[in-house]
């Protein structure tokens, strides 16, 4: 017999598939617009999807807000520069790197698969440290840890420029490699998510005391998600840094931090789906927000929303959310197929 | 080969909620713990599975000093809990309530789901199965609870009022279980309740406490004879009128 429970995990089965289609389908609409806008936008979304989805990871799984997941895109960000920017631009930007670093020069996909394990190799360091405290706790010293990371990157010239510009990154991340990308953070995820961790981290999240007199060893797994998580965070780093071809500590601090809170709360932290439907829904507002700030004309009269106004926009737009629909828009559901067709031939006779 | 506490203190400030107490729990057997509101009950099974380090004396399983331990530590040495709160997992399902244990003693998902059907079975709540806990009735919750604790057949379970709030067929179910639970299971098991009716028709041993230290211990007679018992739970006017 087929219980109930086995439908609805082969039902998960099919989240990471429908999304993967729904992002395919999103870039095959905005490239369909023909507009150059829209491409830069599409892949813009994407990045996004693989840095929430990174951080849905952790936050999402154990419930612990981090407020650092953009140190590891900074991180990211910086160590597919160092890699692969032209070592004679090198030599005058950062004339501080080590040798080994100032004389390479990789092709791209090594570099973000090593901006992605460098990041993780330090969340596992440092989260080492930060998860051992409780909830709360952790979430501030997980800002603490944001706030030194900008602060040394911003003043450790010869390795980083300091607060001036990078710039030169190569411009290879169209919306493909973005979705390509994208996917494999929301394969990782669904994988992570229906993994025996991903279990006993949903475990500790609904109780932590419950968790550990289930034998769950809060800690182990925390730091496994924290490590796999920013893995996908430096990778998305990396990314929006050769996106624009020019980064900087601020392009991956404060702002960032806010905007991926902001995509996760209004999709919804409890699953994946509230993960990516959150970053399409706030990415596409914007869009659309940054459109009205440039003017749009209906027959002679001109409108425009004053400058800077996207911001405030999006934080009443998270209000609202939080509000209205508090466990955000998919409010802790998956996108599936629905049980009788993920329920095989021989089920329909019992 | 035994569960012990062996003179342990434990106090919070320069409040002393238990001093000096020793107590085995043997294998195999239901152990009653009775006392007044606050005589410490909690804090004994706090004690005796990680969540409370002892400030004096110390735990020990089966010669083992278990006093650093944390308390994940415990249930993987074989010492599984109940909480006088329930504390399922209210956003997961029944299963894989019981399945964070199996994934917590080590086995993968797969394994730990069969674990959990099995128990479930056992314990014949397979209707329950794919329930997501936070909407399960009252003694639904208590029963999921201890099956919970049973995954992957603990030597000791510690069940922190079990039946508080259940009619008296059902606790009269319940006392059925644990039974079955020593019995069948050959698993030692320490009851905390109030209902001392319950408590003494189910275990051979039964300790009681007062004010954080143990002032009785014996078979049913030896509690229903005790002075101190009568005192305890009458106070001292009864207990010299009686
Ligand atoms: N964490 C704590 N901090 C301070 N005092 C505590 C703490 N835990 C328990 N106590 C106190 O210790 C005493 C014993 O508490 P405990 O919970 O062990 O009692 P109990 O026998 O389980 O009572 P009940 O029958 O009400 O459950 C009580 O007076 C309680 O107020
Ligand atoms: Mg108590």
């Amino acid at each position: 017999m087929i219980t109930q429970h086995r439908i609805r995990r082969r039902m998960a089965t099919t989240t990471p598939i429908l999304l993967a289609l729904l992002l395919l389908a999103f870039v095959a609409l905005t490239l369909a617009l023909g507009d150059r806008a829209a491409a830069r936008m599409a892949s813009e979304t994407l990045i996004r999807v693989t840095l929430v989805v990174g951080f849905w990871i952790f936050a999402g799984n154990s419930g612990v807000i981090s407020f650092g997941h953009a140190a590891f895109a900074c991180v990211g960000a910086y160590v597919s520069a160092w890699t692969t920017l032209n070592p004679a631009m090198k030599a005058t930007l950062l004339p501080g790197l080590p040798p080994a670093l100032a004389e390479a020069h990789w092709h791209v996909l090594p570099a973000a698969l090593t901006a992605g394990l460098v990041a993780a190799a330090l969340a596992l360091v440092t989260g080492a440290a930060i998860l051992r405290l409780s909830g709360i706790a952790a979430s501030i010293a997980t800002f603490a840890f944001l706030a030194m990371v900008n602060t040394i990157w911003a003043n450790w010239t010869p390795v980083t420029g300091g607060t001036s510009s990078v710039v030169g990154l190569a411009r290879y991340v169209t919306p493909w490699v973005a979705l390509g990308w994208a996917i494999a953070a929301i394969l990782a995820a669904s994988l992570y998510a229906a993994s025996a961790s991903g279990l006993a981290l949903r475990a500790t999240r609904e109780d932590e005391v419950a968790a550990s007199a289930s034998g769950i060893d809060q800690y182990r797994h925390r730091l496994l998600a924290y490590t796999l998580s920013a893995f996908f965070c430096g990778v998305g780093g990396a990314l929006a840094g050769h996106f624009i071809g020019v980064i900087n500590p601020d392009g991956f601090y404060l702002s960032l931090t806010f905007l991926m809170l902001a995509m996760l709360v209004v999709g919804g932290i409890g699953s994946l789906s509230g993960a990516v439907i959150g970053v399409l829904a706030v990415s596409l507002a914007v869009e659309a927000l940054v459109r009205l700030e440039k003017g749009f004309t209906l027959g002679t009269a001109t409108f425009a929303l004053p400058p800077g106004s996207q911001e405030i926009i999006i934080a009443v737009a998270m209000i609202l959310v939080l509000v209205f629909r508090p466990a955000g828009l998919m409010a802790g559901r998956e996108i599936m197929l629905p049980a009788r067709w993920v329920t095989g031939r021989g089920t329909s006779q019992n | 080969m035994t569960l012990t506490l062996e003179q342990v203190g434990v106090a919070f400030g320069g409040f002393r909620a238990l001093t000096e107490v020793s107590l085995a729990i043997a294998p195999g057997q239901v152990t009653g713990l009775i006392g007044p509101n606050g005589a410490g009950k909690t804090t004994c099974v706090n004690t005796l599975t990680g969540f409370q380090r002892p400030d004096t004396g110390r735990v020990v399983l089966e010669g083992r000093d278990m006093s650093r331990l944390p308390a994940h530590g415990f249930r993987r040495a074989g010492v599984a809990r109940t909480f006088q709160a329930g504390r399922l997992f209210g956003g997961l399902d029944v299963l894989d309530n019981l399945a964070c244990t199996g994934v917590g003693l080590g086995m993968r998902r797969a394994a730990a789901e069969q674990a959990a059907a099995e128990v479930l079975h056992w314990m014949g709540l397979e209707a329950l199965e794919s329930r997501p806990a936070a909407g399960l009735p009252y003694t639904d919750e208590r029963r999921i609870a201890i099956a919970r604790a049973l995954i992957g057949n603990p030597d000791y379970l510690l069940l922190d009022e079990p039946a508080a709030g259940m009619s008296e067929k059902e606790a009269a179910d319940l006392a059925g279980l644990i039974r079955r639970i020593a019995t069948e299971k050959g698993i030692g098991c320490l009851l905390i309740e109030h209902n001392v009716g319950l408590v003494l028709s189910v275990c051979a041993h039964v300790v009681v406490l007062d004010g954080g230290r143990v002032i009785e211990q014996g078979d049913r007679a030896t509690i229903l004879g005790s002075a101190a018992v009568r005192e305890a739970y009458f106070g001292a006017d009864q207990a010299e009128a009686a």
